[in-house]
């Protein structure tokens, strides 16, 4: 059987999990790129902002309150908070469009 | 004079109406386009807000639309090799 009535899995009625609870090592690679890639941006930002003497409320917020790519734990780089996991922590890849959102703190406490 | 020269590398498609509103203002429609803009407060923090979405560089002239049109035209004609 092919096409889109093979015998599957999902078809078969079991439960499976299309998304792994943790990130691959391509993934995690990726995300590090994309914190680095911030960073730098962050930075020319702010160099350039200094040459001319000025500065801006969200880049002062941003360096005094965010960890940098390399200041950052795996724990928070790979993983994020979540209220109902068992453990308060999930996978960062279950983030809707978690390639294009910055999550890098953790709750007070947490 | 220095500027921020702006590429959209990700779709804001899907992002929240404020990324999308500041990515209008900037003057950023679809991916890879580019725009100069001077180095001003303002201008960084709309780069702020939509940081995930685009590269940034500081440059010392602007280009102009045509400049950036004819840069990333590809070489038109052909070469007869010997």
């Amino acid at each position: 059987m092919f096409g889109a009535f093979r015998p599957s899995q999902p078809l078969l009625g079991g439960l499976l999990w299309k998304i792994p609870w943790r990130m691959s090592a391509p993934q995690k690679y990726r995300q590090r790129k994309r914190l680095q890639r911030i960073d730098r941006l962050v930075n020319c930002v702010d160099n350039a902002l200094k040459k001319q003497g000025m500065t801006v409320a969200a880049i002062e917020e941003w360096k005094a309150s965010m960890p940098t790519e390399a200041e950052m734990e795996p724990r928070d780089k790979y993983t994020i908070f979540a209220r109902n996991e068992r453990g308060y922590r999930k996978g960062g890849h279950k983030v809707p469009k978690w390639t294009r959102v910055s999550q890098r703190v953790n709750p007070p406490g947490f | 004079m220095s500027y921020f020269k702006i590429t959209l590398i990700r779709s804001g498609i899907g992002m929240t109406k404020r990324q999308n509103g500041v990515l209008a203002s900037l003057g950023l429609r679809k991916r890879m386009q580019t725009v100069y803009h001077r180095v001003s407060p303002d201008v960084a923090g709309k780069i702020m807000k939509v940081k995930e979405l685009v590269a940034v560089s500081e440059r010392e002239r602007a280009e102009s639309r045509a400049e950036i049109h004819k840069r990333r035209q590809p070489p038109c004609g052909f070469v007869v090799e010997a």
